[in-house]
């Protein structure tokens, strides 16, 4: 890298006019203060802000403080002043290296005081001053005075301060994500740097500042070198200064540098977010530290809730368990916290110490934790954002270091490609509703350009990068097929849409000779919309949105088939079983969960009491399937242990089933006394959940579609709301992808057949009620 | 100097943008337009239910020319964007009294 610009060039430039100003506040001082030979009392001259830090950029401002004790005459001290400046605006000094823009003022140790305790600016200013020249007690004074109220008023001034960044932030946008950003006002930009050394003055909170040692660095030398190779004294990086700041700095080409911005303003972004996250939610001493025993709640195996931080026990088997990682991070996401950084720490130490790496392909549990930590809307970001600075996303996902804070020179775009393809997979837990593979959505909406900065097709090199992938993450190779698909062809429907006739029966053609089914159909107008919205106002508008709607419609209509969940088939021993009518159960331990079949005597509202009876048993149900056949009901269970919940057996779960089916247990009361445990945590804003109901797809059953969110106790209602319609339940297929259920629900009257249109409304209604 | 303005059907875009080339012309500004002419906004039928499409998304061209250019930048326009089929939109022009070059101040046909 040249050395041209860099923190050494910065100090001399200080230097430099520490010395010219110093030769002239000697001669103004001998000419209106003082007598030559007589050391200097009562006046100083003292620099401050980034001044006093001793960086100084071409086109920095002289921050000077001109100190004095109060006893010059008014004239003099106007001489004086007016000897020290003029010079300098006139451009006067003997060497060009010093700034002509002077920030200055004149005040006694009084006055300064006042002027920084009411002006945040001021105090933040002062907290970096230093002694250019003169009576150096009242410099010392002064530095005592505005440290000391800066720790004093710590609790007053830190809110305003963030609310003046808020501020800031709002209105210079983002660094790491503008194309042309602002160097210091942008949020992460150098005033983000400055603001940060400021709170850790304060000692309120611990703030990590050697984090961003790198960034500071960074981001001063760009500032400098845009400075001294545009001439022109401005702090955003526009395109056409891009190419020859890089090439000064040794760069080796503008997009390794707006890399390299990127990825310094996130270190800042993410210190400044979890800098503000603990000055919130620090202890209650007042002082930030933690005098008594913090709070905690335990959310998940090994993961627990304090300070409003998801934390990993500190006696977790790190070595031995490789999905705690995923699993605090899913239950962080899902909780709408951060993960706390010594967490993340100790995870990324954990893992560079080479323990804890998941097992490939991953378990079926690491999958689900992943989808449904990229489903949590925009409660992900920060989670994935504290992951992937402590490089835990590329040890998971060695695939994302390729486009980590990768730049995208593209007036559509306004993010670098990691964060693009992030911010798609947010827009796209919105669609998790609309879709019958909410996982496949967030997995494609996550990686869909997973194969830009190669110079190829990134569709096509993203469809080869995603297959391996998606096998290790553990899909089936029918899941990798839709996965590949839905990468190489997720501008599709925007292309053809905005550029073929719609009208054309070779148009949908075209589109069904690619997109075999309805599900795929579905998932890739999800994402397209997704990856418009994420992109920008400049790549998706409603005009786009309607073209692309109207040729979904088109093909859709052109396709045939049903995406209805279709009913079990039970084997001989099942049936043979369920004519007996008596019950059985049995349990099999699987790698990471457990499979029940339970075998009951058939009447209304079992459904609701075996879930209710596995919930009270604290097993959470991720799938099941459930079949009506002569006296009984054949169901089969796939459920995961809460971190409370004894080993499932057998004999247990008989006995409480056949309690509750004798109407021994008050299973409604319980499970609503276990509801109010868990209200007590915090939530995420999903989409609203929505039922849906198809007359045709059965000869004999009317099928409800319900999607929502899933949650504690989720199948005991809808079961219980289904029964108090009077209906019957003749066979139920329940999915849950990440934190998405999807329940498929077989009903018929009581004496059997469909339900009417009305009646199909009634059970639609009451379900709709019951979910909301 | 004319302004040629074209509402054209936005598949149409690419043939119309490549016939203007080959014309000569060198610069026309696109932008994404609603709307609906004689055939109203359409009725689709989609597995029983229908919808309607008030608004169809169309693309709006313009183009400035010299007086003497327009009639056969019309020609190139409708020919190119022309499939025969309802909504192909429509082409129009109208008189332009002063046009100038913001980056050289350039005015009149020397800015077009």
């Amino acid at each position: 890298m040249s050395t041209l610009y860099n923190r050494s060039s910065r100090l001399s430039r200080s230097n430099e006019s520490d010395r010219q100003l110093t030769g002239l506040f000697l001669a103004a001082y001998e000419k209106w203060l003082g007598e030559s030979g007589r050391t200097i009392s009562g006046v100083a001259l003292a620099a401050v802000g980034g001044y006093g830090r001793g960086e100084l950029c071409p086109g920095s401002d002289l921050d000077i403080l001109i100190l004095h004790n109060g006893q010059f005459a008014a004239e003099s001290l106007l001489g004086f002043v007016n000897a020290l400046l003029y010079p300098i605006w006139d451009g006067a000094t003997a060497s060009s290296e010093v700034p002509r823009s002077l920030d200055h003022s004149v005040r006694t140790r009084n006055e300064t005081r006042m002027a920084a305790h009411s002006d945040l600016k001021v105090a933040m200013g002062l907290l970096d001053i230093r002694l250019i020249c003169g009576d150096a007690t009242l410099v010392a004074a002064v530095q005592h005075d505005a440290i000391d109220d800066w720790h004093k008023d710590a609790q007053k001034r830190l809110p305003n301060l963030r609310a003046m960044l808020e501020h800031r932030h709002e209105r210079a946008g983002e660094l790491a994500f503008l194309l042309e950003p602002d160097l210091k006002e942008a949020r992460g930009g150098l005033r983000d740097i400055t603001a940060l050394r400021a709170i850790a003055k304060t000692g309120v909170i611990d703030v990590a500042l050697e984090r961003i040692n790198r960034a500071d660095q960074v981001l001063s030398d760009i500032r400098e070198a845009l400075h001294g190779e545009s001439k022109r004294f401005r702090d955003r990086l526009l395109f056409q200064e891009q190419d020859k700041v890089a090439s000064a700095l040794g760069y080796t080409d503008a997009d390794e540098m707006m890399g390299a911005v990127a990825q310094s303003a996130r270190d800042v972004d993410y210190l400044m977010t979890l800098t503000w996250h603990r000055f919130t939610h620090r202890g209650k001493d007042g002082l930030g530290r933690i005098l008594r025993r913090p709070r905690t709640t335990m959310v998940a195996r090994d993961i627990s809730v304090a300070h409003h931080e998801v934390i990993i026990d500190i006696d977790a088997p790190f070595d031995d368990d490789p999905l705690l990682g995923l699993r605090a991070a899913k239950t962080a996401a899902q909780l709408g916290l951060p993960l706390s950084l010594d967490s993340c720490l100790l995870l990324s130490r954990s893992i560079k110490d080479g323990h804890g790496d998941i097992p490939n392909p991953w378990p079926r549990q690491a999958r689900e934790d992943l989808v449904s930590l990229i489903g949590a809307g925009s409660a992900m970001v920060q989670v994935w954002e504290a992951l992937d600075q402590e490089e835990i996303i590329t040890r998971w996902l060695p695939e994302w270091a390729a486009v980590r804070s990768l730049p995208q020179r593209n007036v559509m775009h306004r993010h670098t490609v990691d964060r693009h393809m992030v911010e798609t997979a947010v827009h796209a837990a919105a669609f998790t509703r609309s879709v019958h593979r909410p996982d496949l959505l967030l997995v494609a909406a996550l990686f869909h350009d997973i194969g830009k900065g190669a110079g190829e097709d990134h569709s096509g090199r993203g469809a080869r990068l995603i297959e391996p992938l998606a096998r290790r993450i553990g899909f089936s190779e029918v899941d990798v097929e839709t996965l590949r698909l839905l990468v190489h062809q997720h501008l599709l429907l925007s292309s053809t849409a905005t550029r073929r006739d719609l009208g054309d029966p070779a148009t949908i053609a075209a589109v069904l000779a690619i997109v075999p089914d309805l599900e795929t159909l579905e998932l890739l107008h999800a994402l397209t919309v997704a990856d418009g919205e994420a992109t920008g106002s400049g790549a998706w508008s409603d005009w786009k949105a309607t073209l692309v709607g109207d040729l979904v419609h088109r093909v859709r209509a052109a396709m045939s088939g049903s995406i209805v969940a279709q009913q079990p088939e039970l084997n001989a021993e099942q049936r043979g079983f369920a004519e007996v009518g008596a019950l059985r159960v049995n349990v099999a331990a699987r790698e990471s969960d457990y499979e029940i079949e339970i075998i009951a005597p058939d009447k209304p509202g079992l459904l609701s009491i075996i879930a209710g009876v596995l919930n009270l048993a604290r097993l959470d149900v991720r799938s099941a399937r459930t079949k009506s056949h002569g006296a009984s009901a054949v169901m089969q269970w796939i459920v995961t242990l809460d971190p409370h919940a004894p080993i499932p057996t057998a004999a247990k779960l008989h006995r409480d089933i056949d309690g509750a089916l004798h109407g021994q247990i008050d299973l409604d009361a319980k499970i609503r006394a276990r509801m109010q445990t868990y209200a007590r945590l915090p939530s995420i804003p999903v989409p609203p959940p929505r039922v849906e109901v198809f007359h045709q797809a059965s000869m004999d059953s009317t099928v409800f579609e319900v999607r929502s969110h899933d949650r504690p106790g989720l199948l005991f209602h809808i079961g219980d709301a289904i029964t108090r319609c009077r209906v019957d339940i003749r066979s139920t297929i329940v999915t849950t992808l990440g934190a998405e259920a999807i329940d498929t629900l077989y009903v018929t009257e009581i004496a059997g057949g469909s339900l009417t249109p009305a009646r199909a409304e009634e059970v639609a209604s009451r379900l709709t009620a019951m979910l909301g | 100097m004319k302004l040629v303005t074209a509402i054209l059907k936005p598949f149409k875009l690419d043939d119309v943008k490549n016939a203007l080339q080959a014309h000569g012309i060198t610069g026309m500004t696109v932008s994404e337009a609603s709307g609906f002419g004689r055939q109203g906004g359409h009725t689709e039928v989609y597995r029983g239910a229908e919808y309607t499409v008030d608004l169809i998304p169309k693309i709006r061209l313009e183009i400035l020319v010299d007086d003497d250019d327009a009639d056969s930048v019309i020609g190139v326009v409708v020919k190119a964007a022309s499939t025969g089929s309802i909504g192909d939109g429509k082409v129009w022009s109208t008189p332009v009294d002063q046009v100038v070059r913001v980056r050289t101040g350039e005015r009149g046909v020397d800015a077009i």
